[in-house]
């Protein structure tokens, strides 16, 4: 289903992109990822494709807002049975909560369900309405950091079986990089479409990247000589050789994997040695990642199993794995690292 | 004593103190009738109907006219809002006595809008619809304000998500914003019929006769005595007292609509 709204109040947003299967729109807080639902939904004054013109009520939408708004008043198997009409309500409400796996649950009243079950009855309910289209707003945002990937499993299982695309607008990558086509949206503009493996597999932006979840995305600036292209950090106050083909004298985004870069021993004295300090170890199951000081800015660096790390350590970025990016500043000017003409603090 | 103990005991003695102070009137009220002579004066009993039978359509009109007033103003931001709350607080702050003279001066036989309507069959004076006017325009304004804030605790999402489920708005009124606001609805409808059964102020002025309770109390009082008032007084509690604490106690369970 094509999606293709514009909106002009309370801020100005366009969106134009295809849901398909289970369709994640990522972006940051503030850009109107909710709005868009609700435009969709018929709550917001837009216009656009489907529903364009419709009343709320007639659009055969089922909305999921954040936190799933469930009726207070009423329990499990009332609140799916809202939507229905006719003396078989009830029974089709319960079928409904069964293919949810919320039947037993059915007597109760929401504020005695968990994040997840309110979230299945919330889909039930939906679904009730016979919608062509699911919105999601931050579906994973009410639930348990422990539960939320088998929640999250659940959905989107249950949103195959019932075969209505569906579109759930969040800034969790966790929920991103299961979804069948993503939707990067920044500065209010779609910035990146494509499927979960083609978008986590080539970011077109530092943007994009930095939605995606990637650590190690900085901004830059790059100088030397086209022969041997040097990329200012202004962060970490230093500069290093790439071997990007990126244009001389120009802003960029960059990034490099944790993984890529060497933790060495700063009293090594090897060329380009960043010196650094151990600000924090992130455990995460088997491997371990450091957050590095260089400078004001941060680096992630992962490091094998057993690893001692140096008294002094120090860091250094292979050119080959540095990834650049343009940074473009008239699409986002207030992302700017520096004013033209100053001076960056390289060492 | 332990700290904890008295700290916890502390806000029940005071509690107790203010209810003591609020059960006083009525500990002499019980303690001042003659229970053995107690009897009704003449009237008494028409009284008590006018009272119950105007006062129950004086709180229709208030539900069916401050219903909508109150949830339009709820939920609408509309600019010179401050000019309705203004109206609203005047309606409140006018004392009794004077919102009694400025209807007398508007809907009275010599008013612009009086003569007008008794035209068309419609005394404003001294009769069962003066009454009934009287208690409206008393009590309204306590209805709306406290209906208001019943709609204002109501989340809006809950009503949207309605009509995303497909209900009308009206539909959504009924079944969502109804039942969610019905706890501070039931103490709105509460407060408007304790405010319209004892006004004695405005229906003094407007509609001495049907006479009404608080009016009769006020006869009994100059006719016959202290000995007439208290009996009535009695009925009154009586009479009044079942409607707000029906209300109290249905509305705090789950299901009122």
């Amino acid at each position: 289903m094509r999606i293709d709204y514009a909106i002009r109040h309370p801020i100005t947003l366009e969106a134009q992109f295809e849901v398909e299967g289970f369709t994640v729109l990522l972006g940051a807080s503030g850009e109107g990822k909710s709005l868009l639902l609700r435009a969709i939904a018929g709550l917001v004054a837009a216009r656009g494709e489907p529903f364009g013109g419709m009343a709320a009520q007639d659009r055969a939408v089922g909305y999921l807002p954040q936190g799933y708004a469930l009726f207070p008043h009423l329990n499990a198997w009332q609140n799916v049975a809202f939507a229905l009409k006719g003396p078989q309500r009830r029974d089709q409400a319960m079928s409904l909560l069964e293919r949810v796996h919320m039947a037993d649950f059915a007597e109760r009243f929401p504020a005695t369900l968990s994040g997840g079950q309110q979230q299945r009855v919330a889909l039930a309910r939906a679904l009730a309405r016979k919608p062509q289209l699911l919105l999601l707003d931050e579906p994973t945002s009410a639930l348990d950091p422990v539960t939320r990937d088998d929640v999250i499993a659940e959905l989107i299982t249950e949103v195959h079986d019932f075969g209505i695309p569906a579109l759930a607008v969040s800034h969790d990558p966790h929920l991103a990089a299961v979804a069948d086509r993503l939707v990067l949206m920044h500065g209010r503009r779609i910035i990146q479409i494509g499927t979960s493996e083609t978008v986590y597999g080539n970011p077109t932006s530092g943007a994009a990247a930095r939605l995606l979840g990637y650590r190690n995305v900085h901004r830059g600036y790059v100088e030397g000589t086209t022969s041997a292209p040097r990329l200012a950090w202004p962060d970490g106050g230093v500069s290093f050789p790439i071997d990007d083909q990126a244009v001389i004298g120009t802003y960029v985004d960059w990034m490099i994997d944790p993984a890529a870069i060497c933790l060495i021993d700063a009293h090594d004295a090897l060329p380009n040695a960043i010196p650094a300090s151990v600000e924090v170890r992130h455990v995460d199951r088997r491997i371990t990642q450091l957050g590095l000081r260089c400078g004001q800015g941060r680096l992630w660096v992962a490091i094998p199993d057993g690893m001692q790390v140096p008294k002094s350590p120090a860091v250094h970025l292979p050119p080959r794995a540095i990834r650049c990016w343009a940074h473009d500043p008239s699409r986002h000017p207030s992302e700017t690292p520096l004013l033209p003409g100053e001076k960056l603090p390289i060492r | 004593m332990s700290a904890t103990t008295y700290r916890a005991r502390v806000p029940a003695l005071l509690s107790a103190f203010t209810l003591l102070l609020l059960a006083t009137p009525f500990v002499g009220l019980a303690v001042v009738t003659h229970w053995r002579s107690f009897g009704f004066a003449e009237g008494d009993g028409g009284a008590i109907a006018v009272s119950l039978g105007y006062s129950m359509l004086a709180l229709v009109l208030i539900i069916a006219l401050g219903t909508p007033l109150a949830w339009w103003l709820a939920r609408y931001s509309i600019r010179g809002k401050w000019l309705i709350d203004s109206l609203l607080l005047l309606a409140l702050l006018t004392p009794p006595l004077a919102m009694g003279l400025l209807l007398a001066s508007m809907y009275g036989p010599y008013g612009p809008a009086g003569s007008m309507l008794e035209h068309a069959g419609l005394v404003l004076t001294n009769s069962a619809p003066a009454f009934v006017m009287a208690q409206f325009y008393a009590a309204l304004p306590y209805y709306v304000i406290a209906a208001r804030a019943a709609f204002e605790g109501v989340p809006r999402e809950l009503e949207q998500i309605a009509l995303t489920l497909g209900h009308s708005p009206w539909r959504s009124f009924v079944h969502v914003s109804l039942p969610l606001a019905r706890l501070g609805l039931a103490a709105a409808i509460a407060l408007a019929w304790v405010r319209a059964l004892g006004e004695f102020g405005v229906v003094l002025i407007v509609a001495y006769y049907p006479q009404g309770i608080p009016v009769k109390l006020w006869v009994n009082l100059q006719n016959i005595g202290l000995d007439a008032v208290y009996p009535l007084l009695w009925v009154f509690f009586l009479v009044a007292m079942p409607l707000p604490l029906i209300l109290g106690l249905s509305a705090r369970r789950r299901h009122l609509i």
